[in-house]
C-alpha cells in the first residue's frame, strides 16, 4: 500500500484500510494491529499514518450519484488510463457516460451492457479526437463480444445524437505499425528481418492509400488491409531475404495477431500491383507474377498516380467509348467511375486487351452468385375471391386428424418410455 | 436534347426561386449520354426534374422516379393526379416502397421543408413516381471536392416506365390484421396441415400458404402478422386467405384492421459507391462503421426510409409505417 506507513508493532508495510462499524481504520494485515482509528485527536506519531482524503470523497457529490453509475465512471477512468489517453479524453468520456446514464433505458440496462457502455464512451471520445482506437481493441480489453458492443454503440450514438467521425486510416496505420516488434534486434528476430520503422511506416502508408484508391478498403474492416500492406512494405524493403517469409510467420515475428481477411486482402493488393506493373515499360518484359512483383513495389509506388490512371479505365458504353477515350481526363478517370450501364460491364473487360482493366471493388468483379430473375408481373388486386377448394387443401380431413393424433401419441410414448435393457 | 435542356433550365429557375434550400452551387448536369429509354411525356415540364438534384450516375436504364414532394403543393398535386391516373394501368408490381405512402399521404403532403440541410434536400428525395420508385439516386453523389467519387456524366433523367431494370424490387412486406376472436392454437395446429405450433419456443402458430408464398404468425388473441409477400395486394390477399383458413377451422374469424407495417425493397445501381465520401457529405443521415457492417446506413428524413447502401451499388430500402 502506498503511503509508507509501517505498523508500530511488527514493522510490516502491509497496511490495509478497513471499515469497522463504519469507522474506517488502518489495520496491519500481518499482526492485526490497528494503526489509526480515524479519531479526531491523534498523537504526533499517529498522524504520520493518516491518509489523504480525496476531493471526491470529501464533497457530497458522490452521494447524488448512484453506486452503479459511480462504478461505471470509475471504469471509464480506468479504461482511459489503461489506454494511456490524454487527460482531456477522460473528462469527455466521463461526461458522455453521465449523459447516457440520464436515459432510463440505460439506467435499467444489464450490468453487461453498462460495462460495454464504458467502452462505447471511450471509443466515441477517441474518434472525436481522431485517436485511432479500434472496436476490436476495446472489446478485447473489456472481454466483451463485438455483437454486444455494436448494438450498444449504435444505440448510444442515436440516443445522444452524436456525430462520430470515421476512423482515421493514416493514424491507425501509424499506431498499428508501431506495435510491430520488428524494429529492434531480438533473439527471436533474424537480423535480415529487422527493419527501420520510418521506412516501413511510409511505405505501408503509401500502400494503404493505393488500396483505398482501388476500392479495397471501402466497406471492409480497415485492420486486415493494413496488415497486408505492412507485410508487403516489409517484404519489398528487402525482397531477397524476405520473400520466403509468409504472412502468418510475419505476424508471429511481429507479435501481432493475424486477422483472418488479411490474406485475401494481400491477394487483392498484389493483383492491383500486377496490373499497374503492366503499364511500366521496363516491367512489361519481365512477366511478373505475384511473388516477383514485390521486388518492384518501390517503383510502382513511386509512379502510382500515373499507373493507376493508365492501368484502370472506367468501363464505357460502346456508344460513349470513342469520346471518352479521346478526352484526356484527369486522375478522376481511373478511380472508380465505371459507367457501367446497360449491363455491359462484362463486355468491355472481355473485349479489351489486358490493360486497361475496370476499376471496381472486388465484389463487383466477381461473377454474380445467382441471378435473381425479376418476379413476374402480378395482377393481384387483393380483393379477389378465395375459392373453398384452395383453402381446403390446407385442412386435414377427420381421418388425417385421427392418424396424426395417433402418431403423436405413439411418438410421445416412445420418447417417454425407458430404453429397453 | 435541347428540349430537355430547356426544361431543365425552366425547372431550375423555378426551383431557385422557391426553394432556398437548394444551393446555387449544385453541379449542373449536362446531358451526355444518349438515352435510349423512352421519354415519357416530356411535354410535362415537371417530369424532367429528376436529372437535376441528383447526380445520377446511371447512364442507361434510367430511373423513373419523379419525386415532386419538394415542390409547392399545387404543382405536386397536379402531377400526382396525372401520374396516379397513369399508374392505374401500369404494372402495380413496380409500385415500390414509396407508392403506398405517396398515395396515402397525398392529402397530408406537407411541402418541401426537407427540414434538413441543402445537401440532404438534393439527396433525400426518393425520386418518386408512383408506378416506379427508386430512392437510390442520392447515394452515389460525390461532391465536387472529392476526385475519388467521380462526378458522373449527368444524364437527363426522363422518368421511365416499368420494365426498366433499375427500379427497386419489393422483396418483403410485413402486415398485420386482426381476426377479432380468441383462437385455440392447439386446435389450429391439429386441424391445419400447414401450421406448426411449438408453445415452448414461441406462443403463436406459424402458418404458411403457397400462393401467394407467405408465412403468418397467428396469436391466440386473434392478431396475425403476415410476412413474405412481394406486393401490398398480395399481402392483403394472403392475409385474407389465412383468415379464411381460420374461419374454416370453425372460429368466427373476421378480417379487420389490415395494415401494412413494413416494406423492404432492393435495387442495384450498377456502379460502385464511395461510402467514406458519402458519410462525409451526409454526416447527419449516414452511419458507416466498416468495423461493424460493410454497408452504410442512410436514414432519409423525407420520406422516412432507411437505406443500406453497399459499395457494389446494391441498395436495400426499408421503411416502417
Amino acid at each position: 500500500m502506498p503511503g509508507g506507513g509501517r505498523c508500530p508493532d511488527c514493522g510490516s508495510t502491509e497496511l490495509v484500510e478497513d471499515a469497522h462499524y463504519t469507522q474506517s481504520q488502518l489495520v496491519c494485515s500481518d499482526c492485526g494491529c490497528v494503526v489509526t482509528e480515524g479519531v479526531l485527536t491523534t498523537t504526533f506519531s499517529d498522524e504520520g499514518n493518516l491518509r489523504e482524503v480525496a476531493y471526491s470523497r470529501s464533497t457530497g457529490e458522490n452521494e447524488q450519484v448512484s453506486r452503479s453509475q459511480q462504478r461505471g465512471l470509475r471504469r471509464v477512468r480506468d479504461l482511459c488510463r489503461v489506454l494511456q489517453l490524454p487527460s482531456t479524453f477522460e473528462e469527455t468520456a466521463v461526461a458522455y457516460y453521465q449523459k447516457a446514464y440520464q436515459h432510463p433505458g440505460i439506467r435499467a440496462a444489464r450490468l453487461q451492457k453498462k460495462e460495454v457502455l464504458v467502452g462505447c464512451c471511450v471509443l466515441i471520445t477517441c474518434r472525436q479526437h481522431n485517436w485511432p482506437l479500434t472496436m476490436g481493441t476495446i472489446c478485447t480489453l473489456l472481454y466483451a463480444d463485438l455483437d454486444m458492443f455494436s448494438g450498444t454503440y449504435m444505440q448510444i450514438v442515436k440516443l445522444l445524437g452524436l456525430d462520430v467521425p470515421s476512423l482515421c486510416l493514416a493514424d491507425l496505420v501509424k499506431t498499428y505499425c508501431s506495435s510491430f516488434k520488428l524494429f529492434q534486434a531480438s533473439p527471436s528476430l533474424p537480423a535480415k528481418y529487422m527493419e527501420d520503422k520510418e521506412k516501413m511506416l511510409s511505405r505501408t502508408l503509401q500502400l494503404v492509400e493505393l488500396a483505398d484508391e482501388t476500392w479495397l478498403v471501402t466497406g471492409r474492416h480497415p485492420l486486415p488491409v493494413i496488415t497486408a500492406a505492412a507485410f508487403l512494405a516489409w517484404q519489398s524493403l528487402q525482397p531477397s531475404a524476405r520473400l520466403t517469409c509468409s504472412l502468418a510467420r510475419f505476424c508471429k515475428l511481429a507479435n501481432v495477431d493475424l486477422p483472418y481477411p488479411a490474406s485475401s486482402r494481400l491477394q487483392e493488393l498484389l493483383a492491383v500491383l500486377l496490373r499497374m506493373a503492366e503499364q511500366l515499360a521496363w516491367l512489361q518484359v519481365l512477366k511478373l507474377d505475384k511473388r516477383s512483383v514485390v521486388k518492384h513495389i518501390s517503383d510502382l509506388l513511386q509512379h502510382r498516380h500515373t499507373l493507376i490512371r493508365k492501368a484502370f479505365r472506367e468501363g464505357t458504353l460502346e456508344v460513349e467509348a470513342p469520346e471518352k477515350e479521346l478526352q484526356g481526363r484527369g486522375p478522376r478517370q481511373g478511380q472508380g467511375k465505371e459507367e457501367v450501364g446497360n449491363s455491359a460491364s462484362e463486355l468491355p473487360e472481355g473485349k479489351r486487351p489486358a490493360s486497361p482493366a475496370l476499376l471496381l471493388p472486388p465484389c463487383m468483379l466477381k461473377p454474380p452468385k445467382r441471378v435473381c430473375p425479376a418476379p413476374p408481373a402480378s395482377t393481384v388486386t387483393g380483393d379477389e375471391n378465395i375459392s373453398d377448394s384452395e383453402i381446403e387443401q390446407y385442412l386435414r380431413t377427420p381421418q388425417e386428424v385421427r392418424d396424426f393424433l395417433r402418431a403423436q401419441a405413439a411418438g410421445q410414448a416412445a420418447t417417454s418410455s425407458p430404453n429397453p435393457p | 436534347m435541347e428540349r430537355e435542356e430547356r426544361y431543365l433550365e425552366l425547372y431550375l429557375d423555378r426551383c431557385t426561386a422557391q426553394d432556398d434550400l437548394a444551393p446555387p452551387g449544385l453541379p449542373l448536369l449536362s446531358p451526355v449520354a444518349p438515352y435510349d429509354v423512352y421519354i415519357y411525356n416530356s411535354s410535362h415540364p415537371e417530369a424532367v426534374f429528376n436529372p437535376h438534384l441528383e447526380e445520377v450516375k446511371e447512364t442507361s436504364g434510367g430511373f423513373s422516379s419523379v419525386d415532386l414532394s419538394f415542390l409547392p403543393d399545387e404543382l405536386t398535386q397536379e402531377n400526382k393526379d396525372q401520374t396516379v391516373l397513369r399508374s392505374k394501368g401500369e404494372d402495380e408490381e413496380n409500385c415500390k416502397t414509396q407508392s403506398p405512402q405517396s398515395k396515402l399521404l397525398l392529402s397530408s403532403q406537407q411541402d418541401v421543408g426537407l427540414g434538413s440541410n441543402s445537401s440532404s434536400s438534393s439527396n433525400s428525395h426518393s425520386r418518386l413516381h408512383p408506378g416506379d420508385a427508386d430512392s437510390v439516386q442520392h447515394s452515389p453523389e460525390k461532391p465536387d471536392t472529392l476526385p475519388l467519387g467521380s462526378i458522373a456524366p449527368m444524364t437527363p433523367m426522363a422518368p421511365v416506365s416499368e420494365g426498366s431494370e433499375f427500379v427497386p424490387q419489393l422483396q418483403n412486406i410485413v402486415s398485420t390484421a386482426n381476426l377479432a376472436c380468441k383462437l385455440d392454437l392447439k386446435k389450429i395446429a391439429l386441424h391445419a396441415k400447414n401450421a406448426e405450433y411449438n408453445p415452448k419456443r414461441f406462443a403463436a402458430v406459424i402458418m404458411r400458404i403457397r400462393e401467394p408464398r407467405t408465412t403468418a404468425l397467428i396469436f391466440s388473441s386473434g392478431k396475425m402478422v403476415c410476412t413474405g409477400a412481394k406486393s401490398e395486394e398480395q399481402s392483403r390477399l394472403a392475409a385474407r386467405k389465412y383468415a379464411r383458413v381460420v374461419q374454416k377451422l370453425g372460429f368466427p374469424a373476421r378480417f379487420l384492421d389490415f395494415k401494412i407495417q413494413n416494406m423492404v425493397g432492393s435495387c442495384d445501381v450498377r456502379f460502385p459507391i464511395r461510402l467514406e465520401g458519402l458519410v462525409l457529405t451526409h454526416q447527419q443521415f449516414s452511419s458507416y462503421e466498416p468495423e461493424l457492417f460493410p454497408g452504410l446506413i442512410y436514414r432519409m428524413v423525407k420520406p422516412r426510409i432507411v437505406l443500406l447502401i453497399f459499395v457494389s451499388g446494391k441498395v436495400v430500402l426499408t421503411g416502417k409505417f
